[in-house]
């Protein structure tokens, strides 16, 4: 009874791994299906192998997820939460891997601390059950951590590092979250077309690495676009008050301000330079994409104009389900964190069920096979590099809602 | 076997953090044994672990010259502060110090701005460095560091230090160079800190400004305090105990800060001058003579 | 641009002192740094916008806070530090007893209130900006500026001008002699608690209106902000933490202004040091040597 399935079994996972040295163009079986059945509403039509009776699958399937869920950082460590847990939760409900499996996941904080995100992995790998680890949440933890997951040969999906350097880490190491080097550039073209800039004034956070990384790259843009940068002006993490930056911004009297800074921090800077009497557009990049902009920021925030990985306001069917699901779920909108994150899981269940195994190197070869999985960052496939291959959106704050920009 | 093994691939690192946190323990142990508080070993930290980085990735020197390189650097900046701040007492002292971890810190964030190398990366670290330090390494550090301080008790030098912190003015009325041996004090615990610092590089592969902050600072110092300051065991203890605490608590899920805060109250509340108590070891030398 | 930023370096400096009063405050009465006091900023922050957000006016909202804060600081006591104090424990014990404090109610006020940033919901104060000349400001930051200075002034009144003034001098000064004399310690320093718990309330409900940032996490980065203020004036002087406060925020506002931003946080702490060696005991301060 036993051995047709599990020579069929084998044959899935040969052609997996057969698929995995084909030329990237090589639709994965999932591809055509999930092109009609958005991932977040309906279990997808087809799989693989509709004719297999039984699946490999263990009667419950562990995901890993190491999240900043307590200190400073929680912020985005339990927006991440959220969305995993949605994604979790209709896999649950769809019965995406059948009948007989069910998926939880096992989350570990870190803390915001390099060491305690070595010390989750760790604990993660050791447990025998655990398939694929989701996170880390910062850059500076996965550039810790992610060599442990690498050596141990554990799958990783980050969905919040953004910073470069960090699928480069080795062959196990994927990412939902697009770099900030894949959405700026295009930020700055669009707004410069459409605002005529010629000078700018950059603020961002110096002692943080997204908000830095971000710096680096808007900085390299505007030079390739030849926008002058009248001043670089920084804060450190926490600060409140902006406004000795803001009074010399405003002396320079600069065409737009370009901010790298979290949602929270650059809802308070917009806030100050309106009372400043500062009326020129703000532009940033993936922090701005969150609901908080808007809901602290309030009238500051209207036309603020962000480059963003996901568009919140999007009618593509994933990406409302998505929205519309969370609504429900926690009384609220999601933010890019959210979406990304929900992602990541849901990447991860596909690859799951195509390598028809928990064996983590089937499961990494098959995440390197993802094309085309819908989700609401649109149609999902890796890189060669296992970085997000998809399209930048240039989004505006137009009645206290991100839209579409529109020059 | 299984079992160590088991628990070695889960908690190993955890394990690493601890006798790191241990080395750490003992720098602080030099000042606050002379009566010095001082928060200035996360600086010194910064500064060992900054510097043996560097050593090893551009310079590809083995890993105990990368260390003794971050360790000495530490002492020298160590002894650089020294000489002005350690006239301050008590609470300035500590925030002179905590000043210092703070420039550290922004040094590191605003280094490479300003000089145009690539050498500290910025907020955004330095990464990519190989992973050489081993549990044995950290032992061998410790043990050597214990040897040291039984000797360096029982020296002149350990002698004048215990009198410093006594008193200080009758210290000096009987002739020993407070000021001097303050400083030596200051300068040690710099040298162990920046070793720490090196060690803890070479296991996270990663350095970045933000492990160096105010809490850093602080967490060293409750190290000591938790632990007992009245003897070096204590420091070792206290750090054994926070480092593994946090780890120990995962299963609490959400509650996990609730409780350790709770914790270090309660112990702290019932126990003020630290977990290790000295007499344990005189006891056991006495009942060691009453057998014998 | 000069006089709008001699107007932003006012009002930052009321934002700094307003958050130091009580942090000062008690270290002034029992020589105790109590580091879970920007906890209880944060949690007044909190309780005042629980209370707006309930259909509360402000006017309500802010004693209410303040009590609630109040009430906060003498539980904190009664159990972080009473029980130290009786024992005659190490200041050590009690600041990492106070840290122990501060991790708990950070942790407790994620699990309350959750993570996430929030603010005042909008039109609770009435924005309004006035423009004078070349410089601009708001009547938020008019009322911060005139709350600081009334505080100031009410606390200095309240200490050198009244009954329970003499009392918490007395006890500042020596606790056994002021309880010879009859004096109620215990009532006199929970007394002190109160009052810079209902500051901390009051800093975190006004700045929190400010700042648009409520978090369990605004009060590190005050924290370092509010340590050089007071070290800065001299610890437990209070109008020391006042000029700490503007001396402080006239820093960062003009290195800004005119030097680099990056360089803001560097040449605070280096002004800081510079002070300290010139006036060990911070520029109000006396002697630590006669307190002790």
């Amino acid at each position: 009874m036993k051995h047709p399935i599990r020579i069929f079994s084998l044959l899935t996972l040969l052609s997996v791994l057969l698929a995995a040295c084909a030329p990237a163009a090589t639709p994965t079986p999932e591809a055509p299906a999930a092109t009609e059945a958005p991932a977040a509403t309906e279990a997808p039509a087809a799989t693989e192998a509709p004719a297999m009776p039984a699946s490999n699958l263990p009667a419950e399937i562990t995901l890993g997820a190491v999240h900043d869920l307590s200190g400073a950082t929680a912020l985005y460590g339990t927006s991440i939460q959220k969305g995993i847990d949605l994604a979790v939760k209709q896999m649950n409900e769809q019965k995406f891997f059948g009948d007989a499996t069910t998926v939880k996941v096992l989350y570990e904080d870190a803390a915001g601390d390099p060491k305690q995100a070595i010390a989750a992995f760790e604990k993660l790998i050791a447990n025998p059950d655990v398939t694929l680890i989701l996170g880390p949440t910062l850059s500076s933890e996965a550039k810790s951590a992610d060599p442990v997951a690498q050596e141990a040969k554990m799958p990783i999906i980050a969905s919040s590092n953004t910073a470069g350097g960090i699928t480069t880490i080795g062959d196990y190491i994927f990412r939902t979250s697009l770099p900030e080097s894949a959405v700026i550039p295009n930020t700055i073209k669009v707004t410069k077309q459409a605002l005529s800039l010629t000078k700018v004034a950059v603020m961002y956070g110096n002692d943080d690495a997204f908000t830095q990384s971000g710096f680096d790259v808007f900085k390299a843009a505007l030079q390739a676009e030849g926008v002058e940068i009248l001043t670089e002006e920084t804060f450190a993490k926490g600060d409140t008050d902006f406004s000795a930056q803001l009074t010399k911004i405003q002396s320079l009297a600069p065409d737009a301000i370009v901010i790298s800074a979290l949602a929270e921090e650059a809802a308070n800077i917009m806030l100050q330079a309106r009372t400043l009497g500062i009326t020129v557009p703000f532009i940033g990049g993936n922090g701005f994409n969150s609901p908080k902009l808007a809901e602290i920021a309030g009238p500051a925030a209207e036309g603020a104009i962000s480059g963003a990985a996901w568009n919140i306001a999007s009618t593509y069917p994933a990406s409302a389900d998505f929205v519309a699901a969370f609504n429900t779920e926690y009384g609220g909108n999601p933010d890019q964190f959210a979406a990304q994150a929900y992602t990541a899981a849901w990447v991860a269940a596909y690859a799951i069920k195509s390598a028809d195994s928990v064996d983590h190197a089937a499961v990494r070869d098959a995440l390197a096979q993802t094309t085309g999985v819908e989700s609401p960052l649109g149609f999902f496939a890796f890189d060669a590099n296992r970085d997000p291959v998809h399209e930048p959106v240039v989004l505006m704050v137009k009645d206290g809602k991100f839209t579409v920009y529109q020059p | 076997m299984t079992v160590f093994t088991q628990f070695w691939s889960t908690y190993g690192s955890v394990v690493q953090f601890a006798l790191i946190n241990m080395l750490l323990g003992i720098s602080i142990y030099f000042t606050l044994y002379t009566g010095l508080l001082s928060l200035a070993n996360a600086g010194f930290m910064a500064v060992g672990a900054y510097v043996s980085a560097i050593l090893t990735i551009h310079a590809g020197t083995p890993l105990p010259i990368s260390l003794l390189a971050g360790a000495f650097s530490a002492g020298f900046i160590g002894w650089l502060l020294g000489l002005p701040v350690l006239r301050l007492r008590d609470v300035y002292l500590a925030i002179a110090t905590l000043g210092f971890g703070e420039i550290v810190r922004i040094t590191a964030v605003n280094f490479d701005k300003f000089s145009g190398l690539t050498l500290l990366g910025g907020a955004q670290g330095l990464d990519g460095i190989p992973k050489l330090t081993t549990p044995a390494g950290l032992i061998f550090s410790l043990i050597l560091l214990s040897f040291f301080l039984i000797q360096f008790h029982r020296s002149r030098a350990g002698r004048a230090l215990a009198a410093i912190r006594r008193d200080e003015n009758v210290a000096a009325t009987m002739g020993i160079d407070v000021a001097g041996y303050k400083l030596l004090a200051f300068v040690l615990g710099a040298f162990v800190a920046g070793l720490a610092g090196g060690f803890s590089a070479h296991l996270t592969r990663f350095v970045g400004p933000n492990d160096f902050t105010f809490s850093a600072a602080v967490n060293i110092l409750a190290f000591a305090v938790l632990g007992g300051t009245a003897h070096w065991a204590g420091p070792l203890l206290g750090a054994a105990i926070l480092t593994v605490l946090p780890e120990a608590l995962r299963f609490m899920g959400e509650y996990r800060g609730i409780v350790n805060g709770l914790i270090l109250v309660l112990v702290i509340l019932y126990l003020p001058r630290g977990l290790f108590n000295p007499k344990w070891l005189t006891r056991r030398k006495e009942a060691g003579h009453a057998q014998a | 641009m000069f006089w709008q930023q001699v107007v932003n370096a006012i009002w930052l400096g009321a934002v700094y002192s307003l958050f130091s009063l009580g942090y000062t405050l008690v270290f002034g009465v029992l020589g105790i740094l109590n580091l879970a006091h920007p906890s209880l900023y944060m949690w007044g922050a909190f309780i005042g916008l629980m209370c707006v957000n309930a259909g509360l006016p402000l006017w309500l909202a802010l004693p209410l806070a303040m009590i609630f804060s109040g009430l906060m600081g003498v539980l904190l006591d009664r159990i972080a530090f009473k029980t130290l104090r009786d024992r005659n424990a190490p200041h050590l014990a009690t600041l990492i007893s106070s840290i122990g404090a501060s991790i708990f109610l950070i942790s407790a006020a994620q699990g309350v209130f959750s993570a996430q940033v929030s603010r005042f919901p909008f039109g609770v104060f009435p924005v309004k900006v006035f423009t004078l000349g070349p410089v601009t400001i708001t009547l938020l930051q008019i009322s911060i500026l005139a709350i600081s200075l009334a505080i100031m002034l009410f606390l200095r009144w309240l200490l050198m001008g009244t009954k329970l003034g003499q009392a918490t001098r007395a006890v500042a000064f020596n606790p056994v002699t002021a309880a010879r004399l009859g004096i109620p310690v215990d009532r006199v320093i929970m007394q002190t608690f109160f009052l810079a718990g209902a500051l901390a309330g009051a800093a975190g409900v006004l700045l929190g209106l400010a700042f648009n940032a409520i978090s369990p996490f605004m009060g590190g980065p005050m924290n370092l902000k509010g340590l050089t203020v007071i070290v800065l004036g001299g610890l437990g002087n209070i109008e020391g933490a006042v000029l700490g406060g503007f001396i402080l925020s006239f820093s960062e506002v003009m290195s800004v202004a005119y030097l680099s931003s990056d360089l803001r946080d560097a040449v605070s702490f280096v002004l800081l040091l510079i002070i300290l060696l010139f006036r060990p005991n911070g520029l109000l301060g006396r002697s630590s040597a006669k307190r002790a």
